[in-house]
């Protein structure tokens, strides 16, 4: 086993740039997987600090009083006092169960719509009393508490956040004007705009009033907390087949809902970096088969086992995949507060604490890339005779291809008919190139499609003011989510790039034999240069047409939804990203076939 | 004046020396040289006596440290890179030991090339490759990539590509060094058929029934020609060994 990590040290150490650059691609994969494993939880920290505050609720039930009917059908089939009595008497029998240590409610709540801040909008009407509830009294943010008697509203703290009220303001509520007394702060639901309707605290003599006024009863909530917060979960299982019961857990899931979105988009993102990474791997390994295959050869010739050296390869790169896991959980974990969106949560983002689920996570993600990658050329190492291992060069192809052969037909330039021709006749490594830029591509396409779709969204017509509310709202976490996926795009491009280059650094190394041959023909060193180029450039050509359409399809999928439709860019925009891609690619290729037509012929016609 | 004026190659004190440990290494040294239009010329010598780096000198390869190269009369020495590419097309055909034939071109596109490289039409450079193949006789393997053809039969794809333009001078590197016996007779009729057709030829070899081809023997060492024999009507192959034994003494 020793002797197994010393060689594999010895061959990272051996070539130190194709492993730096491995772990960095391994790593931009495995941080963004523990980004959208964390980021859900970064409000949690905030969330668990509220909800000691408060004493809040282990398990939290709201029982509406006519269960078939949503909250404006309430309003035209008010329930009668015996479907308020009978929901009450339910969520009672559910406080004086055994486990139950201590119970807030059942507390009603009304329907109706009123103003705040000159924003017209549908409202629950918490009821509740002056006297602090022993389970999840709601936090103070500003002003004060309700009293047992006199006309007062409190705002949930998000309502009077982005409809700016204060204490001392005025409010409308079911017609009736109503003096704001202060706002607070709750871990029982999600913080208005995003979670709707808006909330707000009232007295019982208040409620009567609004009830007067045309308010509905429509629900009534109940919050109970236990001996045990682990044992919520059974508490809900043993009690199944009463109102549906929501444990805390559920809860802090429920209120960091918008967290997901930014969650799923980490997601996706690190499966295209992971893919990335693939085609990174299988280039680096493509670019050393010859000479891993001759290592092969020689251990196998002093007598280690194929096990053993399928062994060497495999720690190999299981180093370089346990340091990017590593890297990416520390990363990701330190990231994920900065790229929370901090309006929908109880307090600044924060780390959470690194747990074993992402680490194990981080490093099976990216031991599966390096041995998705790495698997093939390990085993037609193992596999081939020890003297055939030994005399591995690089495998010159053996079927003449009939596209290739049309390209001659194209009236191409000589030049460029060499270069589709190799292109052509080496569709492993083409393919490998195109796929890894035409992930960048079609996150580029994504981005662009996101861009346009939410410039359109934001600019529509808005038909009343809490819809005006509610773009505001949506406007910062789009913000948010477009910086992340050009961000992600950028990474991903430069990724691909850095790929092309690599890719174009051993074809330049693998071509050079034949570019000297093409020399002692009669062709110029630009001649060569191009005919390079060219086969570069066909792997990017084959990945715009791959990486468009992906893009494409990842936006219709994932992205478009009510508000945003299918994607629509002009034909020009994929013109322009077709073309900005071929350059950049003819760019990143050309530096090292330059190189290689300036050196002397005579020493390249026997390179290896 | 004549000879001169009929000169393929003419090289005057060409030389070709790498940095060494202190001293430079002499590969080729102060050769002085004239191969006349339609001569054959082999040139043999112990390993490392500066053969091939000659070759290399002649064909635009490698490039002089000193002395003067004339190639059909021109100036060829302080040619750029993509003028003695310009040059070679035309006027040099190359066959290597190792054939270096495009692994991704099949035997008739490789044999086309350099005709498509000094703009003959696919059509034309097509028919005179398959042609040349013909005569070759591997007309067969004409859609065939390198890596389906023997050694003897990349060779005779390599000679007709550097014959497809008809060029001033053919060089060979060890053309049978990569070759059983078998081939290799076969290869040598041909090369002893381009003598006769008048091609203007220089062989590098360590083989002497390779060199028993030519109408003139050089001998090397130490990077310089030491040797230059005429045989005339052609020597037998025990002559050329003798030839050989008395250089080795």
């Amino acid at each position: 086993m020793r002797l197994i990590a010393r060689l594999a040290w010895r061959n990272l150490r051996a070539r130190p740039g194709q492993a730096v650059l491995l772990l960095l691609a391994l790593s931009v994969s495995t941080t963004t997987l523990s980004l959208a494993l964390a980021i859900n939880e970064t409000g949690n920290g905030a969330w668990d600090r509220l909800h000691r505050a408060t004493n809040g609720h282990h398990i939290r039930t709201s029982l509406a009083y006519q269960e078939s009917l949503l909250p404006p059908q309430v309003q035209s089939h008010p329930p009668t006092p015996a479907d308020v009595a009978r929901a009450h008497d339910r969520l009672a029998a559910l406080a004086a169960e055994p486990e139950v240590v201590a119970a807030s409610g059942p507390w009603p709540i009304l329907f109706t719509d009123g103003e705040i801040g000159g924003v017209h909008l549908e409202l629950f009407v918490m009821v509740r009393e002056a006297a602090p509830a022993a389970v999840g009294q709601p936090l103070v943010t500003s002003g004060r508490w309700l009293s047992d008697s006199g006309d007062g509203v409190v705002l949930e703290d998000g309502v009077a956040a982005i409809l700016r009220d204060r204490p001392g303001d005025t409010i409308t509520i079911a017609g009736r004007r109503l003096p704001v007394v202060g706002s607070a702060t709750t871990v029982s639901f999600g913080r208005y705009p995003l979670h709707q309707p808006a909330r707000v605290w009232v007295n019982a003599p208040t409620a009567s009033a609004l009830r007067a006024a045309g308010a509905v009863d429509f629900a009534a909530e109940l919050e109970l907390r236990l001996a045990h917060q682990e044992s919520a979960a059974a508490f809900v299982a043993a009690h199944g087949s009463g109102p549906r019961l929501v444990t805390w857990q559920q809860t802090r899931v429920g209120v960091h809902e918008t967290l997901t979105t930014f969650a799923i988009a980490f997601l996706i993102i690190a499966t295209l970096l992971a893919w990335l990474t693939i085609a990174t791997a299988a280039v680096l390994v493509a670019g050393r088969m010859a000479a891993q295959s001759h290592q092969v050869g020689t251990l196998k010739a002093v007598g280690v086992t194929p096990g053993q050296v399928t062994g060497v390869l495999l720690v190999e790169y299981l180093m370089l995949a346990g340091t990017a896991a590593v890297v990416g959980v520390v990363a990701g974990t330190l990231l994920s507060p900065l790229l929370a969106p901090a309006a929908v949560l109880y307090g600044p983002p924060q780390a959470p604490p690194i747990t074993w689920t992402r680490a194990v996570v981080a490093f099976a993600v990216a031991a599966a890339v390096v041995v998705l990658a790495t698997i093939r050329p390990a085993l037609r190492g193992v596999r081939l005779s020890t003297v055939r291992a030994l005399a591995a060069t690089i495998r010159p192809p053996r079927r003449p291809s009939r596209l290739a052969r049309l390209a001659g037909l194209a009236g191409l330039p000589l030049p460029a008919v060499l270069g589709v021709r190799t292109a052509m006749r080496r569709p492993g490594r083409t393919l490998g190139g195109a796929v890894g830029l035409a992930l960048g591509i079609a996150m580029v396409v994504v981005g662009l499609g996101l861009y346009r779709g939410t410039r359109a969204y934001l600019a529509t017509p808005i038909l009343g003011e809490a819809e005006s509310v509610d773009r505001r709202a949506s406007e910062s976490l789009i913000d948010l989510l477009l910086n992340i996926v050009f961000g992600s795009a950028a990474v991903l491009v430069a990724l691909a790039v850095v790929n092309a280059f690599v890719l174009a650094v051993f074809a330049a190394r693998d071509n050079a034999r034949h570019h000297a041959i093409l020399r002692t023909l009669g062709a110029t060193p630009r001649q060569t240069v191009t005919a390079f180029v060219v086969a570069q450039l066909s792997a990017c050509l084959l990945a715009c047409l791959l990486g468009i359409p992906f893009g494409v399809l990842l936006y219709n999928t994932f992205v478009a939804g009510d508000d945003l439709g299918p994607i629509r860019l002009p034909a020009l925009v994929y013109a322009v990203i077709a073309t900005a891609s071929l350059t950049l690619y003819a760019v990143a290729v050309t530096a090292p076939a330059r190189l290689l037509a300036t050196r002397p012929i005579t020493p390249l016609l026997t390179y290896e | 004046m004549d000879a001169e004026m009929n000169a393929v190659i003419e090289a005057r004190g060409l030389s070709r020396h790498y940095p060494g440990d202190g001293t430079p290494v002499r590969a080729v040294d102060s050769v002085d040289l004239v191969v006349e239009r339609g001569e054959a010329v082999s040139v043999m010598g112990p390993s490392g006596c500066g053969k091939s780096t000659l070759l290399h000198l002649l064909g635009g390869l490698e490039r002089p440290t000193a002395g003067e190269l004339r190639l059909g009369g021109q100036r060829v020495d302080r040619l750029s890179e993509t003028a003695w590419a310009r040059l070679r097309r035309r006027n040099v055909g190359f066959v290597f030991q190792a054939f270096h034939l495009v692994d991704e071109l099949t035997a008739v596109e490789n044999v086309e090339l350099p005709a498509l490289l000094v703009g003959a039409s696919r059509r034309t450079a097509r028919r005179r490759a398959v042609a040349l193949l013909e005569r070759l006789g591997v007309a067969d393997r004409a859609g065939h990539l390198p890596d389906r053809l023997s050694g003897g039969q990349r060779q005779r794809v390599a000679l007709a590509r550097a014959l497809i333009n008809e060029p001033l001078l053919v060089l060979a590197d060890e053309p049978t060094g990569n070759l059983d016996s078998h081939a290799t007779g076969e290869i040598l009729k041909l090369f002893a058929e381009l003598r006769e057709a008048h091609q203007t030829l220089l062989l590098v070899t360590h083989d002497p029934r390779v060199a028993a081809v030519a109408d003139r023997l050089l001998g090397m060492r130490d990077g310089s020609i030491v040797e230059d024999t005429r045989l005339d009507g052609g020597l037998s192959r025990q002559a050329v060994l003798a030839q050989i034994a008395g250089w080795e003494a």
